[in-house]
C-alpha cells in the first residue's frame, strides 16, 4: 500500500532539523523547493493532502510578519538608509520602545532571512501533514497508549458522522417551524447532536466491550512503570531548566534529559507488555521506508556537520552585504532532500504492496 | 439461590463511585506524575523568562523542535502513566465522542488560532467528568482536530498541554456548586481560563515570532521584569485582541449552552455508573 | 449452553424489578426468539446473557446466569467476547473503525490472534455473509442490511458459540431483513451456533425459531416450544391471531402449515365475499375508520412533474400526486426508491429540482399555495413530516417543556399539544426526559407536536420501527381519526401489515418514478413481496388483515 507515515515524519523532520542550522537564504531557499517538489510529487487526493496551501499561507503570513515588525518596532541600526522614517518615541510606561526609525536594507535582510527560515520550518510541517496518512499513523501508537489512541481513533471516525447528524438536526428542526438562528437555534441544534453523541457513546463502549476491548487489563498499576514515570518527568524538568539556564553545569541539561528519555522509553515498553493486543494488516517498514527516512536524516547530518566544521561557508553575508553563496554542501543537501520526489521511488513503493 | 453479582461494594452499587462521578480517578500516584508535568511544562511555555545567555538553546532557532518534541514526550509519559492498569472502556468511548464533538466545532471558530469553541467542551466535559478526564479530554481534542485538518505543528504539544490544564483545572472547581451558580463560575473559569491559553501560546512563540532584533522581543538573561514588561507590550500590540475576543467567545458560548450541556453530560455520567464494572481499585 | 436460574435484574435507582425469576435453559444449536411488548424486558434479558448486566449497566444481579459453563458473575463481557458475540440494533452505533475488512477484524486484534490466523478468518466471514464484494468499502456507505451483516460479521470472526441480537430487522426493508435471516438460521444450521434473537415484527422469524421465550409486562417470562408458547401470548404475528380466530391446534406457523389447515375457512369467505361490493380502485374512503369524515373529500395536495436530485443522482423522477382529504395514503418501495426524498420535496424542505406542489389552506384561507416557498413556521401549518429519526425534533428536557415550547411555536393555547398526546398515548408523565421514553411514546410525542398545528397533509417517514404491535393499532388509530377531520395523510413504510391495517391507497415507487397506484386491496394482493401474511394465506381470498377476516366471518352469521 502506500507509505508508512512514520516514514514521512522522519524525513519531514530531518529537513526541518536541516532548515533551522542556518539563516543564508538561498541554503533556505534550496531546502523549501525541495520540500515543495516532494509534496507536489507525492501526495495523494486525500483530505488532509489539502491542508499544504494553509501551511504556505502561513508561512508567507510568517514572513510578512516579520518584516513588518522589523520596521514599526525593530532595532534600527547603522547602515545604508532604504526609507527615512522618523523615530516615534513613546511615553514613559513604554519605555525602551521606539517605533519605526530609518529603515536600512541590511534590516529588512535579516528580518527576511529570520521569517524565511521559520517559514521553511513550518512548511516542513505542513509537508509531513500532507503526505502522511494521519490514520494509519495512529495505528503506530505503541501498546502503552492503546487506550488514549483507541480515543483518537473513535474521535476522527466518529467527527464525519456527527457533521451529518447535525445537518440532519437542523432540517428536522425546520420540521418544526423553527429557523435554527441565533442563540435558540444554537441551543435546538447542538443539544440533540450532543445527546445523540453521547448515547452513542456508550453503545459504542458496550460494543467494544463485548468484543473483549482491553481484556487482559487487570486494573492493578504497575509500581515499575510508576516510577520510572516519575524519574522520566523530573529528569524532563531538570533537564529543561539545565538547558536553559547557561549558567548550570553541562551535565543538567542534555545528560539528564538522555536519562529521563530512556526512563520513558522503558517505562513505555513495560506498560506496554501487560496489553496483548495485534494488528491486522501492520504497516511495514520496508526499503521504500528506509529510503525517505534516510534521506531527511542525511540531510540533516551534512548541515549539522557543515555547521560544526565549517560555519562561514553558510555565513548569509550581511555584513558586508552580498549575494549570498550556495555552498556545494547545501546544493547536495538539498538533492538528498528531493530524492523521495523521484519516479522511480513511487512505482517501487507501489509495486512492492502487501 | 439468591446471591447478587460482586460482593465488594464497588461492584455492587456504582452509588459509591457515582459519588465522585469521575471517569478517569486519580491518586495519589497520578497527582504528583501530573504535578511533575505541570513543572515541565511552565518551563517549556515560559522558557523565554528562564533563558540565559550560554545556553543550548539560544540562537532561538532550536527551540521550537527541542520543545515540542520535550512536551511530546512529557504527554507521552503522562498518558502511559494514566492508563496503567486499564480506563473504563466507557470513559475511553465518552472521550473519543466528546473530543469529536470539539473537533466538529473548531472550524466553526474564527481566528487564526481557532479553539475558541473547543473551549466550551473541555471545561463542561472537565467539570462533570472529573480533572482527570478533563486532563485527558484537552490533549485528545486539539490532537484529533489537528489530525482531521491537517494541521499537526510544531504548536500543537504547547496546545494539547494547555488545553490539558483548562480541563483540569475545570475539574477542580468546587463541586458542590449548582443551578446557575455553577454556570457563572464556568463562565468566568471559562473566560480566564481561555485567556490564559492564549497568553501562554503567546509567551512561548514570542521568540520565533520575533526573533531578537526588535526593542519587544525578549532578551537572554536580563532581569524578570524586563521581559515581562517587553511581553506585555508586544500581547497588546499583536494578539491581545483576539485573546480578549477568544475569552468572550467562550465566556458567552458557556453562558449560553452550559446549563443544558451540563444536563445532558450528567445524564450520561448517570447511565453510564463509572465504577460498575470497574474491577480496578482506585489509585 | 445458556442457562438461566431464577434471574431477577434491578437497575439502580428503577423502583421495580426488569425482570423476576427468570428460569430457562436453552441448548446447543437453537434459534430462540425472545418476545414481548416494548419495555417488559427484552434488552435487559439479552444484555443479562452476554454479561453486559451487571458489568456494565450496574445494577442488581440475583441468580445465575450461566453461559458456556461460564457465570457471569465472575467474568465481565470481555471475558465472554470469545464464547459470546453480541449485536444491536442500530449497527452504525457499534462500528468502531472505517472499513469492512477492518471492523471485521477489530474483534480479533483485541483477542490478540495472530496476524494469519487473522487474514483467514476474514476471508471465511466475508464468504459466509456475502460481504466480499464490499471488502474495503467504508462503513458509512453501506446500506442498512449491509451494515447489519457487517456488523454479524464483526462478532462472528472470534468464533463465538452464542449469538445474541436485538432487534436486527427492525430498520430494514424486506429484503434485507430476508438476506440477515437466511445468514442467521445457516449460522445455526450449518454451524450449529446458538442464537438468541429478539424481535418486534415476528411474522418474518417465527418460521425459524425453535423455541420461544416470552416476557410478561411484569418481567416473569414463560419459554417452551413455538406453537405452546405463542398460543397464548400477548404479542403475537398476525398468522397465530387468525389461527386463534379459526381455532386452528396446535397453532401454525408459516405460511405453508397454515394454508394447509385454512381450507374450510377459505370456502366460507368466498361465500360471504360473494354478497360484499367489490373493491373499487382510484379514490378510497377511509377504510375502518369509526369516526363518519365530516366534509366531502376535497382535494388537499395536488403535486406536478416533482425532481429531486441530489448532485448526479435523480431520486425523483416526475412524480405526479393527488390526496384528497380523509385518505391514508402508503407510500411503499425498495430503500433506496426515493420515499423520503419524494416527501421531504413534498414538504418544502428537501431539495426539488423541478415541479409544482401545491397545498390547500387551512379552512378559511383556502388559496393553495407551494410550501417551498413559505416560511417554516407557516408551511407547517398546511404541511407536517414526521421524519425517519423523531427525536431529531426533541432538544429540550422535559416532555412538559416540549408541549409548552410547541404550543408557543404556533400560537395555540397552552395544553393543545398536551391533550393531543394524552389522546395518542397513555402513561407519559411530565418530567420525564425524551430520550427515555419508549420509541412508540416518542413517536407519540413527535406526531403531537407536529399534529397541534392541525395541518391539512400529514407526513410520515417510517413511522414503524421500534414499535410493537399494540403501539402500532394505535397509530393506525390515531391516523384515521386525523383523516377523518379533513386532512389526507401519506405515510412510507416497509411495513406490509401495519400498510394492510391503516392505509386506503398505496402507492408504489421505484427508481424515483411512482410504477402502482390503487387501492390497498389490489396492490397489496397482487404482489407477492407485499402481501400480507393473512392474504397470503387465505389466497385467493382477498383479505388483508385479522379484523377483516374477523368482519366477513361476523356477516356470513
Amino acid at each position: 500500500m502506500t507509505m508508512h507515515p512514520l516514514a514521512w515524519w522522519v524525513w519531514a523532520l530531518g529537513l526541518a532539523v536541516a532548515a533551522t542550522r542556518t539563516t543564508n537564504p538561498a541554503v533556505i531557499a534550496l531546502i523549501l523547493a525541495s520540500v515543495v517538489l516532494v509534496v507536489l510529487a507525492r501526495r495523494e487526493d486525500a483530505p488532509w493532502a489539502r491542508a499544504f496551501r494553509g501551511f504556505l499561507v502561513l508561512g508567507g503570513c510568517i514572513v510578512a510578519i516579520r518584516m513588518l515588525f522589523y520596521v514599526v518596532v525593530g532595532i534600527k541600526t547603522a547602515g545604508a538608509v532604504l526609507v527615512d522614517v522618523p523615530r516615534v518615541a513613546l511615553p514613559s510606561w513604554a519605555v525602551g520602545v521606539e517605533l519605526f526609525g530609518p529603515i536600512t536594507l541590511t534590516g529588512l535582510l535579516v528580518a527576511l532571512y529570520g521569517g524565511l527560515r521559520l517559514a521553511t520550518l513550518v512548511v516542513c510541517f505542513g509537508a509531513a501533514n500532507a503526505l502522511a496518512n494521519p490514520k494509519r499513523a495512529l495505528r503506530s501508537l505503541p501498546p502503552s497508549l492503546h487506550q488514549i489512541g483507541t480515543a483518537i481513533v473513535i474521535a476522527v471516525s466518529v467527527t464525519p458522522q456527527l457533521a451529518t447528524a447535525a445537518a440532519g438536526v437542523r432540517r428536522a428542526q425546520r420540521l418544526r417551524g423553527h429557523e435554527p438562528r441565533g442563540v435558540r437555534g444554537l441551543l435546538s441544534t447542538a443539544v440533540p447532536v450532543l445527546t445523540d453523541a453521547l448515547s452513542r457513546s456508550l453503545a459504542l463502549a458496550s460494543s467494544m466491550d463485548s468484543r473483549g476491548y482491553a481484556r487482559p487489563l487487570t486494573g492493578r498499576t504497575d509500581r515499575r512503570v510508576s516510577t520510572l514515570v516519575v524519574i522520566a518527568l523530573a529528569a524532563a524538568s531538570m533537564g529543561t531548566y539545565g538547558l536553559l539556564d547557561g549558567t548550570s553545569p553541562r551535565w543538567l541539561g542534555v545528560p539528564v534529559l538522555a536519562i529521563g528519555a530512556a526512563a520513558a522509553a522503558t517505562a513505555s515498553i513495560l506498560a506496554g507488555r501487560q496489553v496483548r493486543r495485534t494488528r491486522y494488516r501492520p504497516d511495514r517498514w520496508g526499503s521504500p521506508e528506509l529510503l525517505v527516512a534516510g534521506c531527511g536524516v542525511v540531510a540533516a547530518v551534512l548541515l549539522v556537520a557543515a555547521t560544526a566544521t565549517d560555519p562561514a561557508a553558510l555565513d548569509p553575508s550581511l555584513s558586508p552585504l552580498s549575494w549570498p553563496q550556495v555552498p556545494p554542501v547545501a546544493l547536495l543537501c538539498a538533492v538528498v532532500a528531493a530524492i523521495p520526489a523521484a519516479r522511480v521511488f513511487r512505482r517501487r513503493a507501489e509495486r512492492g504492496a502487501t | 439461590m439468591r446471591t447478587a453479582v460482586g460482593s465488594a461494594q464497588e461492584r455492587r452499587t456504582p452509588a459509591a463511585a457515582r459519588r465522585d462521578g469521575d471517569a478517569l480517578p486519580l491518586g495519589l500516584r497520578t497527582v504528583v506524575v501530573l504535578g511533575l508535568a505541570s513543572v515541565a511544562g511552565l518551563l517549556a511555555f515560559g522558557w523565554p523568562l528562564v533563558l540565559s545567555p550560554g545556553s543550548g538553546l539560544e540562537h532561538s532557532t532550536d527551540a521550537p523542535l527541542v520543545l515540542a518534541g520535550l512536551l511530546v514526550a512529557v504527554l507521552g509519559v503522562v498518558f502511559v502513566s494514566l492508563s496503567d492498569g486499564g480506563i473504563d472502556v466507557k470513559a475511553v468511548a465518552v472521550l473519543g465522542l466528546l473530543s469529536a464533538v470539539g473537533a466538529v466545532l473548531r472550524p466553526l471558530s474564527a481566528g487564526t488560532a481557532g479553539v475558541e469553541l473547543i473551549f466550551v467542551v473541555i471545561v463542561l466535559g472537565g467539570r462533570v467528568f472529573g480533572p482527570g478526564f478533563g486532563f485527558a479530554l484537552g490533549s485528545t481534542t486539539v490532537f484529533a482536530s489537528a489530525l482531521l485538518t491537517g494541521g499537526v505543528g510544531p504548536w500543537m504539544p504547547f496546545q494539547m498541554l494547555a488545553a490539558s490544564w483548562v480541563g483540569l483545572g475545570a475539574g477542580l472547581l468546587p463541586r458542590r456548586v449548582r443551578g446557575r451558580r455553577e454556570v457563572a463560575l464556568l463562565v468566568g473559569y471559562g473566560a480566564v481560563a481561555a485567556l490564559a491559553f492564549g497568553m501562554a501560546m503567546n509567551l512561548s512563540f514570542w521568540p520565533f515570532q520575533l526573533g531578537t532584533g526588535t526593542s519587544l522581543s525578549f532578551v537572554p538573561g536580563a532581569a524578570l521584569g524586563t521581559n515581562l514588561h517587553r511581553f506585555v507590550l508586544y500581547s497588546a500590540a499583536t494578539s491581545l485582541g483576539w485573546d480578549l475576543g477568544r475569552a468572550i467567545t467562550t465566556g458567552v458560548g458557556l453562558a449560553l449552552v452550559g446549563g443544558p450541556v451540563l444536563a445532558a453530560l450528567r445524564r450520561t455520567s448517570a447511565r453510564a455508573a463509572f465504577g460498575a464494572g470497574a474491577r480496578r481499585a482506585p489509585r | 449452553m445458556i442457562h438461566f436460574d431464577h434471574v431477577t435484574v434491578t437497575y439502580p435507582d428503577a423502583v421495580r424489578a426488569a425482570l423476576t425469576d427468570v428460569t430457562f435453559r436453552v441448548p446447543e444449536g437453537e434459534l430462540c426468539l425472545v418476545i414481548g411488548p416494548t419495555g417488559a424486558g427484552k434488552s435487559t434479558l439479552l444484555k443479562a446473557a452476554c454479561g453486559l448486566v451487571p458489568h456494565f449497566t450496574g445494577g442488581l444481579l440475583e441468580g445465575r446466569v450461566v453461559v458456556e459453563g461460564r457465570d457471569t458473575r465472575d467474568h465481565p463481557p470481555r471475558d465472554l467476547a470469545d464464547v459470546v458475540g453480541v449485536v444491536v440494533q442500530d449497527p452504525a452505533s457499534g462500528f468502531v473503525t472505517d472499513t469492512v475488512e477492518e471492523e471485521l477484524a477489530y474483534a480479533m486484534e483485541q483477542l490478540g490472534i495472530a496476524p494469519s490466523v487473522m487474514r483467514t478468518r476474514v476471508e471465511e466471514v466475508l464468504d459466509l455473509l456475502g460481504l466480499a464484494t464490499l471488502r474495503s468499502r467504508p462503513l458509512a456507505d453501506l446500506s442498512g442490511g449491509e451494515q447489519q451483516r457487517v456488523a454479524i460479521g464483526s462478532v462472528l470472526t472470534s468464533q463465538p458459540r452464542i449469538l445474541v441480537l436485538d432487534e436486527p430487522t427492525s430498520a430494514l426493508d424486506p429484503a434485507a431483513a430476508e438476506d440477515v435471516l437466511a445468514a442467521l438460521t445457516r449460522l445455526v444450521h450449518d454451524l450449529g451456533m446458538t442464537v438468541l434473537l429478539a424481535e418486534h415484527r415476528l411474522e418474518r422469524v417465527v418460521q425459524y425459531a425453535d423455541r420461544v421465550i416470552s416476557i410478561a409486562a411484569d418481567g416473569t417470562t414463560v419459554d417452551g416450544a413455538p406453537a405452546a408458547v405463542l398460543a397464548d401470548s400477548v404479542v403475537a404475528p398476525p398468522i397465530v391471531e387468525l389461527a386463534r380466530l379459526a381455532a386452528w391446534h396446535p397453532v401454525p406457523l408459516s405460511v405453508r402449515d397454515a394454508r394447509r389447515r385454512a381450507a374450510p375457512l377459505r370456502e366460507l369467505l368466498v361465500g360471504s365475499k360473494a354478497n360484499r361490493h367489490p373493491s373499487a380502485a382510484g379514490d378510497q374512503v377511509v377504510r375502518k375508520s369509526p369516526v363518519r369524515a365530516a366534509a366531502p373529500p376535497i382535494t388537499v395536495l395536488a403535486a406536478r412533474g416533482v425532481h429531486v436530485r441530489y448532485g448526479r443522482t435523480h431520486a425523483v423522477r416526475g412524480i405526479d400526486l393527488t390526496l384528497s382529504s380523509g385518505q391514508v395514503v402508503a407510500l411503499m418501495g425498495r430503500n433506496g426508491s426515493g420515499k423520503s426524498s419524494l416527501l421531504w420535496a413534498l414538504q418544502g424542505s428537501g431539495p426539488r429540482a423541478a415541479g409544482q406542489v401545491l397545498i390547500v389552506g387551512p379552512p378559511g384561507a383556502a388559496a393553495k399555495a407551494d410550501p417551498a416557498s413559505m416560511r417554516p413556521r407557516d408551511a407547517r401549518l398546511r404541511v407536517a413530516l414526521v421524519p425517519q429519526n423523531p427525536q431529531d425534533l426533541l432538544y429540550l428536557d422535559t416532555v412538559a417543556a416540549e408541549c409548552a415550547a410547541a404550543d408557543a411555536q404556533i400560537g395555540a393555547e397552552p395544553g393543545t399539544t398536551r391533550t393531543l398526546l394524552d389522546r395518542l398515548t397513555t402513561g407519559v408523565p411530565d418530567p420525564a426526559h425524551p430520550r427515555d421514553l419508549s420509541e412508540g411514546q416518542r413517536l407519540a410525542l413527535v406526531l403531537a407536536i407536529q399534529l397541534a398545528a392541525r395541518p391539512r397533509v400529514l407526513l410520515l417517514d417510517e413511522p414503524t420501527r421500534g414499535l410493537d404491535y399494540a403501539a402500532k393499532r394505535h397509530l393506525a388509530a390515531a391516523l384515521a381519526r386525523h383523516a377523518a377531520a379533513g386532512a389526507a395523510v401519506l405515510l412510507s413504510s416497509h411495513d406490509v401489515e401495519f400498510v394492510a391495517e391503516s392505509a386506503g391507497r398505496v402507492l408504489v415507487i421505484a427508481d424515483g418514478e411512482l410504477v402502482a397506484d390503487g387501492g390497498v386491496r389490489d396492490i397489496l394482493v397482487a404482489s407477492p413481496t407485499f402481501a400480507p401474511q393473512v392474504a397470503k394465506i387465505l389466497h385467493p381470498v382477498d383479505l388483508l388483515t385479522v379484523d377483516d377476516v374477523r368482519r366477513a366471518l361476523a356477516a356470513t352469521r
